[in-house]
């Protein structure tokens, strides 16, 4: 096998819903042994619970949401409401770099699996805690998901159609936005651990991580003291600036900017309008913004005749920036997707071959690739406590009947 | 400031970072490592980076040197200007390059041998150096030489056309979520990327280079929705309804709330909240599913209570019950927020020529490693003798002559 950049890292994962699981697919991604531990004892791992099933029948090992976010990791059954599982919980972490969580503050500390119990079983362990508002401060306690996570950042504020109330974000975006702060804060962890020897504990407040996403906003409102206004996919500066009407039915759609001089000049030649670029109204940038909804219908008269990837095509020649904007078929048959290596092909148990996003990076010395798909749920029980722990098959058949592992 | 007292050195000091390439995506990578004690030098193009013509700007007054976000991406930098497309830039980057550990940039792939940034060429010439480049799609592949802007990126990774959700205003175009998110997930993606390359060097002593594609980070953040063309063949949009319920954006007495409750315990306790009204136990809300697809009932009926609660209030007394409803925050309720001051979010950094500006600060808190911002954003070119002449043996008189040749 590759010496892969976590190669020889193995990590304890008691994460949830998405946040915490897409934080541990990037360590997976790198190298690193991800050993999930789930619970059917209590409906905590909802990506398993809700459509897209394959093929629309439903089943825990049979849900896309898990299976996309999930590539890569081993997957053990925990019932962490008996005292047994917790004793095995604790076993386990002596022979693991790290532990994840995305619980709510205070709810591994009940659980006797808080930092200063862990560090005292191994006292170089790494402990990442993704919650929705951090493990201090007045709110600690709060329940947090990506949407409101959106609210409470602001990003729901600033988002939305001209002039219109505030908007919501289409994705939970500060789900997976957490996840990928986690993953950068534990590499910092493992660095820190390689050039000093110490384990440390990571407290990341979901809040937090969004917020650093939204300076434009904060410090408009800062320096300012002005309120970020809501313009649709209008930009403060640049026109055109726009998704824009393409040829076909109703759903087909072509985003294009303009951020220069020399790219206007281009997209008035491009469509055929040499005479936009000395047209008064759109002679600067300044002008070009001002008259906006001038320059969008003119856009739009061009675009809507014409299919969105002809008008896509025809700009980027141009040196225009311009593309379709992609829904999820496009994107599973996307050549360039699939060229790239991006668009993976995972063959799993129960439901078969299937495609899933992959790796949105690619490293020259350390060729980092999707190793296996998503765990059936409980998979690699027995494995795990028998390499690790040394259990018997009797232990674990006894473990199972009084409901510790399940 | 915002300094871990308990470790002040930390041990990503002796890390040295080079960055290159405008904007957003580089800067926000580079920062990320100096927030945590690299040494990043920031090389800009002799005009200027263009965040430095963005803002926002004290007073909206447009000012280089006062630029919000350029001070946001590149305190804790040094900066130089080079111009990397004339020969005589590219030497200067070169004598920056011979004793760096990481170069990070995002000058787009058809621009890149011209500025001396080929990722192999690098690789070969400096066999220890991590050299990591982000761009919109990737160093490969059919669209790598296209152009983009943040609206192309989060349009072409399908973010976009799934926003704002179950929509209703079906004729407007798919929306682009506030700010430049595209942008920062190329740089959060290759900041990570290049700390695992930095492991392996530890331990081998190999560089490498990496290719960040911000498409494809945006693509991985879909949620499902992939899934349910490749598993289901089902297309997915910003049109459509809830998942489940209730989902939605509310009118209180002085502000909007987000008002959302995932599991059905919460929905109990959301009704009781409510006083037990006779409509909660409706078929049409008999499950968080019936309440997703019937969910402009819903809307109407809780509009009335809603409307007499204020924001704080009812974002309290919910949360008291764990049902997960959060505020529409303006970035004065942010500024405002006892919870973020309590855990010291923003943090006052002094900007020459500007004063004392209130940054975001750290996204993670760590027990050990030390974060922190320790110097002001460099105005235009501040560190160029310093690091150039002090530290890499180019004589005044060359470093005049580059400037006057505006080069440097």
């Amino acid at each position: 096998m590759a010496d892969l950049p976590l190669s020889g890292i193995r990590v304890l994962d008691f994460t949830w819903a998405w946040a915490g699981p897409f934080c541990t697919m990037q360590l997976a991604h790198l190298g690193a042994e991800v050993i999930r531990v789930e619970t059917t004892a209590r409906p905590a791992c909802v990506t398993r619970l809700i459509p897209p099933f394959a093929d629309d029948v439903p089943g825990p090992n049979r849900a896309g949401y898990f299976n996309q976010y999930n590539q890569g990791k081993r997957a053990i059954t925990l019932n962490l409401t008996k005292p047994e599982a917790i004793e095995i919980a604790h076993a386990l972490v002596k022979h693991v770099d790290l532990v994840v969580d995305n619980y709510a503050a205070g709810v591994m500390d009940k659980l006797g699996l808080g930092y200063d119990k862990l560090r005292s079983i191994k006292p170089d362990i790494i402990m990442a805690s993704l919650s929705g508002y951090g493990q201090t401060g007045p709110y600690k306690g709060f329940v947090g998901y990506g949407p409101p996570a959106s609210a409470a950042a602001g990003m729901f504020f600033g988002t939305g159609y001209e002039d219109g109330d505030p908007g919501e974000i289409g994705v939970s975006y500060p789900d997976p936005n957490a996840g990928i702060f986690g993953a950068f804060a534990i590499m910092a962890a493992l660095a820190h651990r390689a050039l000093t020897g110490e384990g440390q504990y990571i407290d990341q407040s979901q809040l937090e991580t969004a917020l650093v996403l939204m300076p434009e906003g904060l410090l408009q409102y800062d320096l300012a003291k002005r309120e970020p206004e809501r313009h649709g996919n209008h930009d403060v500066v640049m026109a055109p600036h726009d998704c824009y009407k393409a040829a076909g039915d109703d759903e087909k759609w072509v985003s294009i900017a303009v951020g220069t001089e020399g790219e206007w000049r281009s997209l008035c030649k491009a469509i055929g309008q040499q005479e936009l670029a000395d047209d008064a109204r759109f002679k600067t940038a300044a002008l070009r913004k001002q008259n906006e909804a001038a320059l969008d219908q003119i856009i739009t008269a061009w675009t809507s005749t014409r299919d969105r990837w002809e008008s896509t095509r025809i700009l980027q020649a141009a040196g225009v920036a311009a593309f379709p904007s992609m829904g999820n078929k496009d994107l599973a048959e996307d050549p360039h997707l699939a060229e790239r290596g991006y668009l993976v092909q995972l063959d799993h148990p129960e439901v078969g071959k299937r495609v899933h996003a992959g790796i949105p990076w690619t490293m020259s010395g350390t060729p980092c690739a999707v190793r296996k798909p998503a765990p059936l749920r409980g998979a690699d029980t027995e494995e795990v406590l028998k390499s690790l722990l040394g259990f018997t098959l009797d232990r674990i058949e006894q473990l199972r009947k009084t409901e510790v592992l399940i | 400031m915002a300094n871990n007292p308990t470790s002040p050195k930390s041990p990503f000091s002796a890390i040295k970072v080079v960055e290159c390439g405008e904007g957003i995506p580089a800067a926000f990578g580079a920062k990320m490592l100096a927030d945590l004690g690299a040494e990043v030098i920031k090389v800009e193009p002799p005009g200027g980076d263009l965040a430095r013509r963005r803002g926002p700007y004290p007073g909206d007054q447009s000012d280089p040197e006062k630029s919000g976000i350029f001070i946001y991406l590149n305190t804790n930098k040094r900066g130089v200007v080079a111009d990397l497309t004339r020969p005589e830039g590219r030497e200067l980057l070169t004598k920056l390059l011979g004793d760096a550990d990481v170069l990070i940039h995002n000058v787009p792939p058809p621009e890149r041998a011209a500025s001396g940034l080929d990722s192999a060429a690098l690789c070969a010439a400096f066999p220890k150096l991590i050299v990591t480049s982000i761009s919109i799609f990737g160093d490969t592949g059919p669209y790598a030489n296209w152009h983009g802007y943040d609206l192309t990126v989060t349009n072409a990774g399908g973010w976009a056309y799934l926003s704002p959700g179950a929509s209703p205003y079906p004729d407007q175009p798919p929306l682009k979520c506030f700010g430049s998110q595209g942008y920062f997930q190329g740089g959060v993606h290759a900041a990570t990327v290049t700390l695992a390359a930095y492991m392996h060097r530890l331990k081998t002593g190999k560089g490498q280079a990496i290719d960040v594609s911000e498409q494809e980070c945006i693509a991985a953040m879909l949620e499902m929705n992939l899934m349910h063309w490749t598993y289901a063949k089902r297309e997915t949009s910003r049109l459509g309804s809830r998942l489940l319920g209730p989902w939605f954006i509310a009118d209180c007495a002085d502000g909007k709330i987000f008002a959302l409750a995932v599991e059905e315990e919460q929905w109990k306790r959301l009704v009781e909240l409510m006083g037990n009204p006779e409509w909660a136990s409706d078929e049409l809300f008999k499950d968080r599913i019936a309440r997703g697809q019937n969910q402009d009932a819903l809307k109407a009926l809780m509009g009335e209570w809603l409307s007499q609660w204020k924001v704080q209030d009812l974002y309290r007394e919910a949360q008291k019950r764990r049902i997960p409803f959060a505020p529409i925050n303006t970035m004065r309720d942010l500024y405002e927020s006892e919870h973020l001051a309590a855990r010291d979010f923003f943090v006052p950094l002094d900007q020459p020529g500007v004063g004392t500006v209130h940054l975001p600060g750290m996204p993670s808190k760590y027990g050990r490693t030390p974060w922190s911002l320790r110097r002001p954003a460099p105005q235009l070119g501040e560190h160029s003798e310093e690091i150039f002449c002090g530290e890499r043996g180019i004589s005044r008189e060359r470093l005049n002559e580059l400037r006057k040749a505006g080069v440097a």
